[in-house]
């Protein structure tokens, strides 16, 4: 889907597996370690990564971002108005702690089309029965949104107030999501998604050097971060 | 349609694992609010739970109603808990209720064989009790809690208030909220299927 225009530089992108277990790799060193310098190293990493493959403007965002929630914990909580700094103070704490799941995240969605991650989560071996709603789940998201913008232009037109407020939120959500689910099965069942043959792919993943390479950081990650703790 | 199919087949075909997908994602996504919004007060995070509970009973209904079927709820748990595990918001205690809720959540349906408003009811109450295990840590560890999360940016305020909080009074509450909003959000699915969507002939 986003693959073209996109991406202009195809060659640089990674392996989905070593993608995941990128994802995988980040979480751990995210939850188990308590310096900052891990956390520094790691975004650096991470944004060595998004610049090696040519994501300068995300990797440029993300910078400003993290310079930005910095700047709030350091600089402003201390001498913000006290409600002002209640209200955000945690939201920013979380949003720093899980900064770098949330660029590897960024990451692999700017990458990765989706039919690779399919493939690397079946070359796994997950279940099928996983696979396929969770592929789902992952993009019907910017679905939801997208409707509940028309629905909030819809209710501009009238005057919608309380708890119908929420009832027109809701409703119509819920009517697109079942159409939404009887056509995109119909349209599944058609290309074959209950044929209980093994599935082939016309793409085939490899593991190459910079696959290798980023492993190897990803576990020298994991390793520094669980020794520090 | 679909209910000739539950007759002859009780394995999760396509158009179930589509279904579920996509109730998944509007399950996760009004639970998502919620979490956030838990940042902002420690009552919103207390209540949380319940909270979800109450908003989430039309997609979970729809759901139930819709895929009678072994497993649904298992695969919707099994991804919200695999997304907040990847950002990182899953802790340990909550995958714990979580995985447990979800396993009785799929037994009562079982034993209710999946079609009765009453039997779904019930899942869906436990099914919302197993978000407790968010703020649950609170009493389970209190001391070595508080030790944890002061000192990492959280505000004086909100830990102080969190501690007043903290008491067996609240605990009730916290668990007994996601039961009692849980069936009013279930009741609330039903009155809307009956205005709206067994017109449409949607469940």
């Amino acid at each position: 889907m986003a693959e073209k225009g996109k991406r202009g530089t195809q060659e640089l992108r990674l392996d989905p597996r070593t993608a995941l277990l990128l994802l995988l790799f980040v979480t751990i060193v995210v939850f188990s370690h308590g310096s900052p310098y891990v956390e520094f190293a790691l975004i650096a990493a991470l944004l060595c990564l998004f610049f090696c493959c040519g994501l300068f403007k995300s990797g440029l965002k993300f910078i400003l971002v993290f310079v930005f929630l910095l700047a709030l914990q350091y600089y402003i909580f201390p001498v913000a108005p006290k409600i002002f700094a209640d209200f955000f103070s945690i939201l920013t704490f979380y949003t720093r702690k899980v900064f770098p799941c949330i660029m590897i995240g960024t990451f692999i969605v700017k990458t990765e089309p989706m039919r690779y991650l399919i493939l690397a989560m079946r070359k796994w071996h997950f279940p099928q029965k996983l696979v396929i709603p969770l592929s789902v789940t992952l993009r019907y998201f910017p679905a939801i949104r997208e409707e509940i913008v028309y629905i909030r232009d819809a209710m501009k037109l009238r005057r919608v107030t309380g708890a119908a407020k929420v009832e027109a939120y809701i409703v119509p959500l819920m009517f697109s999501a079942a159409s939404t689910a009887e056509e995109l099965s119909a349209a599944a069942v058609t290309r074959g998604i209950e044929n209980p043959a093994p599935k082939t792919s016309v793409i085939e993943l490899h593991f190459r050097m910079r696959d290798y390479i980023c492993i190897i950081c990803g576990l020298l990650f994991v390793v520094a971060a669980l020794w520090l703790r | 349609m679909s209910t000739t199919e539950t007759v002859t087949s009780r394995t999760l075909k396509g158009k179930d694992l589509i279904t579920i997908g996509i109730f998944s994602a509007i399950y996760f996504a009004i639970n998502f609010i919620f979490m956030l919004m838990g940042g902002i007060h420690p009552i919103l995070w207390i209540m949380m739970p319940g909270l979800i509970a109450l908003f989430t009973g039309v997609p979970y209904m729809i759901l139930a109603s819709k895929v009678q079927k072994p497993g649904a709820v298992l695969i919707l748990g099994l991804i919200t808990a695999l997304i907040y595990y990847v950002t990182g918001m899953f802790t340990v205690v909550i995958l714990i209720t979580f995985a447990s809720a979800c396993v009785l959540a799929e037994v009562v349906r079982w034993a209710a064989k999946y079609k009765s408003f009453t039997g779904n009811t019930i899942s869906f109450a436990i099914f919302s009790v197993g978000m407790i295990g968010s703020p649950l840590p609170l009493w389970l560890f209190k001391d070595s809690f508080f030790a944890q999360i002061s000192g990492q940016g959280i505000s004086a305020d909100y830990l102080s208030v969190l501690n007043s909080l903290a008491n067996d009074g609240m605990l009730v509450v916290m668990v007994l909220a996601p039961v009692v909003l849980g069936i009013v959000g279930a009741l609330i699915a039903k009155t809307l299927f009956r205005k709206h969507f067994a017109k449409a002939g949607i469940v």
